[in-house]
């Protein structure tokens, strides 16, 4: 047997070469698991929620009376001058209780705080005013309403009340 | 500074390409979860055609059904009301819950093949051998805890294939002599599948089975370094000592210390030459990365190419028409269709004679074997010995048999379980459209 | 040792670099598939029609991403509007934009049908869940297509008036309902031939012939199609059983009540629409006075809009 021991050894011979391959190779395996990690984390950030969407339809302008309408699926307060519409929130700023409206002004339950009808803090330990929902038209002729988005107090959406 | 670089990545990397034998074997030593491994380990046991690795490929698929396991936990609801509703969103709505849950299927079937196929494997190189006895049993231990959680985990769906395949499983436990029916009263929570069974088949199948499996499994590997590696040294060993010699016994371990008689002894391997052996770090690591690599690219390519099945929403009303278990029990349900026997009076239910009086039997069979082995202690450790001739070919011919009943199960039963051969059209079956 | 332990290196080692190599691939090929679903596009197109039409605001607003309707009271999760995005446009977005972007045709009782309260397949069938479309129009195992032109062609209907089936989950108990007219035609027929003399509905009428309060739930297999041309549907068997009674069952007790094709057809829809359908009970329209005739609006069945609570009828 004096065949030479390269003829035995593989075809990459040159060792500069394999180290390159090596390394190509652990940072394929590196690249790939980072990767993975990556897709688990995306995996985990929810595409769909099952909760009530922040953006929603309420009834046609018509349909609200004058004054202040409670709406309690959405824990809002849609508030109508003539065919001028806004949305206040009825959740407290305080501690998140629903307040009340009496007629001259919201009353929480739960600690005492009391807002003036355009929502401002008259007493209590509310730190600040209810907020004003941002309110559209849609397409289809409803009050649509975006919890998501605050408006200034005093913004007015103007909507011919449909009979 | 790049000395100062270069010592901290050799600090950190010196365990995988060691560069002295000392090294080497202070590698395997000084390593939590490598010390499970001998330092050096035997060229036989390196062989990819004696063991071809199937124990490697199961634990690695185990590893992955665990991984995949645990992220899929996240997203599955065990409420008969939602869990249909949390797979279709994993395929749907969760980004890359499809891959996710076709791996965790895939790699599933996959350990059930694999982990019979190593069964295999150890029965034909005689591999049961001895003291090695115990790790067999073991072994039909494993894989038992492996069908008993595939068939947890493929109820969870809530469909069709879940509900019904769990109504004949648990009428098949109904038909055990004596328990029974209380066997079946605790698996269901009741007597009938609801939200109490999901919930019991849940537990089990996300906690208690697997870690079951994974004590057992620790067991499996502590015990193979205790029997001195894989069989395929034994054929060397003999060779290496031309003289039957005692093993001098240098250590004793048992199990909490209640094996009876004498215990274990950890075999002397000073028979063993340098020839024969090579040093795990880098040799052993390496290869079981490749094969743990080798088989997540098969899983994530199944997972890829194959969408896991999912029938429609379960229906304790329709029973669906053939009702098939998945293609590991179907030889049972073939068994349990065909063996209910009627002498005169008295019929004994398929359920009981092939459901679990046979079955059983084949069970107890497989885990005594080894005290039923006659064969010379020449035998172990290589493929095929011709002494052992005779209870190779009965145990081919068990896996053949098995492996008709799964072929006929899958491919030529049709609407209520009749034969089709193949190329005769089947029956088309009713839609409301 | 040393030379054999290279052999173990260089083939293993070429074997790794290989594995890692597809390894790479492989999740490249998995990332791929998740990151570019066949929604995508179509909601980009969606955006630029928006632009277009509604303006840059309500363009620059528009966020990509599954979109879904979900009513829990009635089990319902549609994520059709993934797709099908222009269907609340319908004041803005012209119908010209085609199928699927183009806005659900405005028809009279939309009003009293919002998409908030009613989502999608109540009325349409097919798969809510899906974000495909070949597995939200109802591929295998899903055995609730959705209702399309294709599958009502296959009958000699139009697509509204297969659907009207549907409709008649909720409005089994109206006695007429405008824009149901095979369903109000199928009613007056059934009272006219007095079905229930032989046949048992809701707990009125003759034991002679098979219950059929619940026609539409028959498990298909359970009916003989020996004597059925055509697809084995419990559609077909229904009309054909309607049209000749004694052929497809024989020796029935059933007269031969010489039904047009269009009458049987009816009444095979009405049959159909016989499901243990729940719903809430706002969801329930009251039911018209017995004498009525259709009239569009002024029905009593009052407008839902989004909130659940409708006022009583006078």
């Amino acid at each position: 047997m004096s065949e030479p021991i390269h003829m035995k050894q593989p075809a990459v011979a040159d060792p500069e070469r394999r180290r390159i391959l090596r390394l190509l190779g652990k940072g394929s395996v590196v690249a790939a698991f980072i990767a993975q990690l990556g897709a688990a984390a995306r995996a985990f950030y929810p595409n769909i929620l099952y909760e009530p969407p922040t953006r929603f339809k309420l009834k046609r302008p018509g349909e609200y009376p004058p004054g202040f309408t409670f709406d309690p699926a959405h824990r809002l307060f849609v508030v109508r001058e003539q065919d001028d519409f806004h949305v206040i929130s009825a959740i407290c700023t305080h501690l998140g209780c629903t307040v009340q409206w009496r007629g001259a002004e919201f009353d929480c339950p739960c600690h005492g705080s009391r807002f003036k009808p355009d929502g401002q803090v008259i007493g209590g330990p509310a730190p600040r005013p209810l907020a004003w929902f941002d309110t559209e038209l849609s397409p289809d002729g409803f009050l649509e309403v975006d919890s998501a988005i605050d408006v200034k107090p005093g913004f007015r959406l103007a909507a011919k009340g449909k009979a | 500074m790049r000395e100062r670089m270069a010592k901290l990545w050799r600090a950190v990397t010196w365990t995988w390409s060691p560069e002295s034998e000392r090294e080497s074997s202070e590698a395997i030593v000084r390593n939590l979860w490598l010390h499970w491994f001998p330092a050096k380990i035997t060229r036989a046991a390196m062989s990819w055609n004696y063991s071809m690795w199937l124990g490697t490929a199961s634990a690695s698929l185990f590893l992955i059904l665990t991984i995949t396991g645990v992220m899929l936990m996240f997203f599955y609801v065990p409420s008969t009301e939602r869990a249909y509703g949390s797979i279709k969103d994993l395929e749907f709505a969760v980004s890359f819950g499809r891959i996710l849950r076709n791996q965790h299927r895939w790699a599933a079937e996959g350990m059930v093949a694999i982990v019979f196929l190593h069964m295999a494997r150890v029965f034909f190189t005689g591999a049961y051998r001895g003291q090695r006895a115990a790790n067999w049993v073991v072994g039909v231990l494993l894989l038992l805890l492996t069908l008993l959680l595939s068939f947890t985990g493929y109820l969870l769906p809530w469909d069709q294939l879940a509900f019904w395949a769990v109504t004949v499983g648990t009428n098949i436990a109904r038909e055990a002599p004596l328990v029974g029916g209380t066997i079946s009263f605790l698996l269901l929570g009741g007597n009938q599948i609801d939200q109490q069974t999901l919930l019991r088949f849940y537990v089990l199948h996300v906690f208690f089975l697997p870690l079951l499996l994974w004590i057992l499994f620790a067991y499996h590997m502590w015990r193979v370094r205790k029997d001195g590696g894989l069989a395929a040294v034994e054929p060397i060993r003999a060779e290496r000592t031309m003289r039957p010699k005692e093993m001098p016994a240098t250590k004793s371990y048992s199990m909490f210390g209640l094996t009876p008689g004498t215990s274990v002894q950890v075999m002397s391997s000073t028979d063993l030459e340098e020839q024969d052996l090579v040093t795990s770090s880098p040799n052993l690591t390496r290869r079981v990365m490749l094969v743990f690599l080798a088989v997540q690219n098969a899983t994530l390519l199944a997972a890829i190419l194959f969408n896991a099945p999912l029938e429609e929403a379960a229906n304790a009303a329709v029973t669906p028409n053939p009702a098939k278990a998945p293609w590991y029990f179907v030889w049972l349900q073939e068994l349990v269709a065909s063996t209910t026997v009627r002498i005169g009076p008295f019929t004994i239910s398929g359920g009981f004679l092939g459901g679990i009086l046979l079955p059983g039997f084949l069970l107890m069979v497989l885990a005594v074997w080894p005290w039923l082995d006659r064969s010379p202690k020449n035998a172990e450790g290589r493929w095929f010995a011709k002494t052992r001739r005779n209870q190779n070919a009965v145990f081919a011919a068990a896996i053949v048999a098995i492996v008709i009943l799964i072929i006929i199960g899958v491919f030529l039963r049709g609407p209520y379980w009749k034969i089709y051969l193949p190329g005769t059209p089947r029956p088309e079956m009713p839609k409301v459209f | 040792m040393a030379k054999q332990e290279k052999s173990y290196e260089v083939t293993d080692y070429g074997w790794l670099v290989a594995m890692s190599f597809v390894f790479l691939a492989l999740v490249a090929i998995a990332l791929w598939r998740e990151v570019f679903p066949s929604w995508r596009p179509v909601q980009k197109t969606f955006r630029n029609d928006l632009q277009k039409y509604a303006g840059v605001e309500k363009a620059d607003s528009f966020q990509i991403g599954i979109k879904q309707i979900w009513i829990p009271k009635i089990n319902v999760v549609d994520r059709c509007v993934t797709c099908h995005l222009g269907y609340d446009w319908g004041t803005i977005l012209p119908a010209t934009l085609g199928e699927p972007l183009m806005p659900h045709p405005n028809l009279p009782y939309m009003d009293k049908h919002s998409f908030q309260q009613f989502g999608c397949t109540p009325c349409h069938g097919g798969q809510g869940w899906a974000t495909t479309a070949e597995a939200a129009h109802g591929d295998k195992g899903w055995n609730d297509p959705m209702l399309s032109a294709n599958l009502a062609k296959r009958y000699g209907l139009t697509r509204g008036e297969l659907m009207q089936m549907r409709c008649n989950y909720c409005h089994r108990h109206d006695v007429a309902t405008s824009g149901m007219e095979q369903i109000n035609a199928a009613k007056i027929l059934f009272k006219a031939k007095k079905c229930i003399v032989c046949h048992t509905v809701e707990g009125r009428g003759g034991a002679t012939a098979p219950e059929i309060t619940y026609f539409g739930d028959k498990d298909p297999e359970l009916v003989d199609f020996s004597h059925v041309n055509g697809a084995r549907t419990l559609f077909n068997w229904n009309y054909q059983h309607l049209m000749d009674p004694d052929k497809v069952s024989p020796h029935t007790t059933m007269p031969t009540f010489n039904f047009t094709p269009d009458e049987a057809r009816d009444l095979t829809l009405l049959l159909l629409s016989w499901r243990r359908e729940i719903f809430p009970p706002e969801y329930i329209p009251a039911p018209l006075e017995a004498s009525a005739t259709p009239t569009p609006t002024a029905s009593a069945t009052p407008s839902p809009a989004a909130s659940p609570a409708p006022t009583k009828a006078p």
